[in-house]
């Protein structure tokens, strides 16, 4: 089995796209998305950072209970801190980049199912194959199986999406409530399964109509290019029914 | 609804502060251990105000308009507050107000030193507004002033989240002021609802605050009834963030705030100036 993935993106209306603070990554079996707090400043190159080194290497032990993030962030937050230009920010700009980029994450890793059982998961087709996740923030994760939402991550029900959401910050002394709010689950893979990956107006989107019984998916699998993703988008904001925020779907299709 | 449009470039929204410079203004204000003048508390929290939108508006190396800003002072004249280089205009992009502080002091303040204690640490503190004292109470004037400002300005903005006026002084108006030009004030709007005016009733008697209250029951004089009723409603946006801080204001909550000390002067604006979608 191989999945196929694919990420769509646009900024939010009226912003260019260098604005944009959303950020995803993908390898083969590992999946991120990122969106960077617009109140805070250099939030997408912290959202950047963050999701091009979970797809290199992944916070270690990340399926132990207790996800050693501190130590994975450290070398993080010291790359985004040097990528400042600090010696030519005016008085404000450097008292807003003192307070720290924000921006909510979520990675999604597959593993194959331990060695135990890798003889008999071939038999199986490798049935044994596992997905982990973990997130901090408003950006989620679906899993969609036989034509229903089989998981639905962080969140299970739209009303969960609140306007604070808890955030990882490149300022390590800003950080101290997040560890404690840390969420992961982890579920099985299945050929014909498809993951998804969203930030949160997107997501909201996705499980408000998902409650309304219209199978959202449908519509998201027929996007195949980056301006048809870029027309829906405009179509669904203009309709209200996308709230008008940067926007970035990562869609992974597990293929035979 | 009302009060719900996004703030961004493209549709700014605007504060006007009108702030009472009469001679009275000279006395202590109520809550300063140090017998600070309400003029110098007055100035510090507008100062300080500016200072939080130019942070809350700066993104990476610049700062986005999302709001213009005018202060006007009222006592002995009635005219735009601002020092320096922005002396004399009215409404400022707050990205020319960033860029052009009056002067810079140096203050210090205590913050953690992340092993449970506290250091002390030298700050900037941007300059923009001056203390003044002197004359009477023009407020009558003041408001219109600010609804000659504004009735332009909601022209060229329909789509914008409606202008918050907030009014700070220290006694009665010595013309026909507030209740008639309060009332025109409010009578404009954009597409997204009326102007906003937050009234601020500072003290100089160390007798308990009333802040937002939701009646005048509580209020001693004519005077405080009046701004009471010339003060708006505080929109539900601005009731649900003030209620994610432990802070239950009912639906008839009024933006208005008699005797007031320091503290309450701090956070009453901090309130006033809040919208919920900056972007």
């Amino acid at each position: 089995m191989q999945p196929s993935a694919k990420a769509f993106w646009v900024p939010k209306a009226g912003n260019s796209v260098e604005e944009y603070e959303d950020a995803s990554a993908h390898s083969d079996h590992r999946f991120a998305i990122a969106d960077g707090a617009t109140e805070s400043s250099f939030s997408e190159r912290w959202a950047q950072e963050l999701v091009k080194q979970f797809v290199v290497q992944p916070p270690e032990h990340i399926r132990n209970s207790k996800i050693p993030l501190k130590e994975w962030l450290d070398p993080l937050q010291k790359q985004w801190h040097a990528s400042i230009p600090w010696q030519r920010l005016p008085w404000y700009a450097e008292e807003k980049a003192r307070n720290g980029a924000f921006t909510s994450f979520l990675g999604v890793e597959i593993t194959p199912a331990p060695s135990r059982f890798r003889l008999f998961d071939l038999f199986r087709r490798r049935k044994g194959t596992q997905w982990h996740a973990f997130t901090v923030g408003d950006s989620c994760f679906f899993q969609v199986r036989n034509d229903a939402v089989l998981k639905s991550f962080p969140f299970d029900k739209s009303e969960q999406f609140n306007n604070r959401p808890l955030l990882i910050s490149s300022n390590p002394s800003r950080n101290k409530s997040v560890w404690k709010h840390i969420k992961q689950t982890e579920g099985a893979c299945d050929v014909g399964d498809l993951f998804l990956l969203m930030t949160d107006a997107l997501a909201l989107w996705f499980m408000k109509e998902n409650e309304a019984g219209r199978k959202p998916w449908k519509t998201l699998l027929e996007i195949n290019t980056d301006k048809a993703f870029a027309n829906f988008v405009e179509t669904m904001r203009k309709s209200s029914a996308l709230r008008n925020d940067d926007t970035t779907l990562l869609i992974c299709h597990w293929k035979d | 609804m009302a009060y719900t449009a996004e703030i961004s470039r493209a549709n700014p929204s605007a504060f006007i502060f009108l702030i009472d410079q009469s001679g009275s203004m000279l006395e202590p204000i109520a809550g300063s251990a140090e017998g600070k003048r309400k003029c110098d508390s007055v100035s510090d929290a507008i100062n300080r105000l500016l200072h939080n939108l130019i942070i809350k508006c700066a993104r990476g190396e610049g700062v986005r308009n999302f709001y213009d800003v005018c202060v006007i002072g009222y006592g002995a004249q009635v005219v735009p507050g601002f020092s320096g280089k922005l002396a004399g205009r009215d409404l400022v992009p707050i990205s020319d107000i960033a860029n052009a502080p009056a002067r810079v002091e140096e203050r210090t303040r205590q913050v953690e030193d992340g092993q449970g204690g506290t250091v002390t640490q030298k700050v900037k503190f941007p300059i923009w507004f001056e203390p003044v004292a002197k004359g009477t109470t023009p407020m009558g004037q003041a408001l219109s002033m600010a609804h000659h400002i504004l009735e332009g300005w909601v022209g060229r903005h329909p789509n914008s989240y409606p202008p918050i006026v907030i009014n700070i002084t220290d006694g009665e108006a010595t013309d026909s002021g507030p209740a008639p030009q309060a009332e025109a004030l409010c009578s404009l709007c954009t597409n997204d609802g009326p102007v906003l005016l937050f009234n601020c009733h500072i003290s100089t008697k160390p007798l308990e605050p009333i802040v937002f209250p939701d009646s005048d029951d509580d209020l001693p004089d004519s005077f405080a009834r009046t701004l009471y009723h010339s003060s708006s409603l505080l929109p539900d946006g601005l009731r649900d963030l003030a209620r994610a801080e432990n802070l239950d204001f009912g639906t008839e909550t009024r933006g208005f705030a008699f005797n007031a000390d320091l503290v309450e002067l701090i956070r009453f604006l901090d309130i006033g100036t809040r919208a919920s979608n900056l972007r």
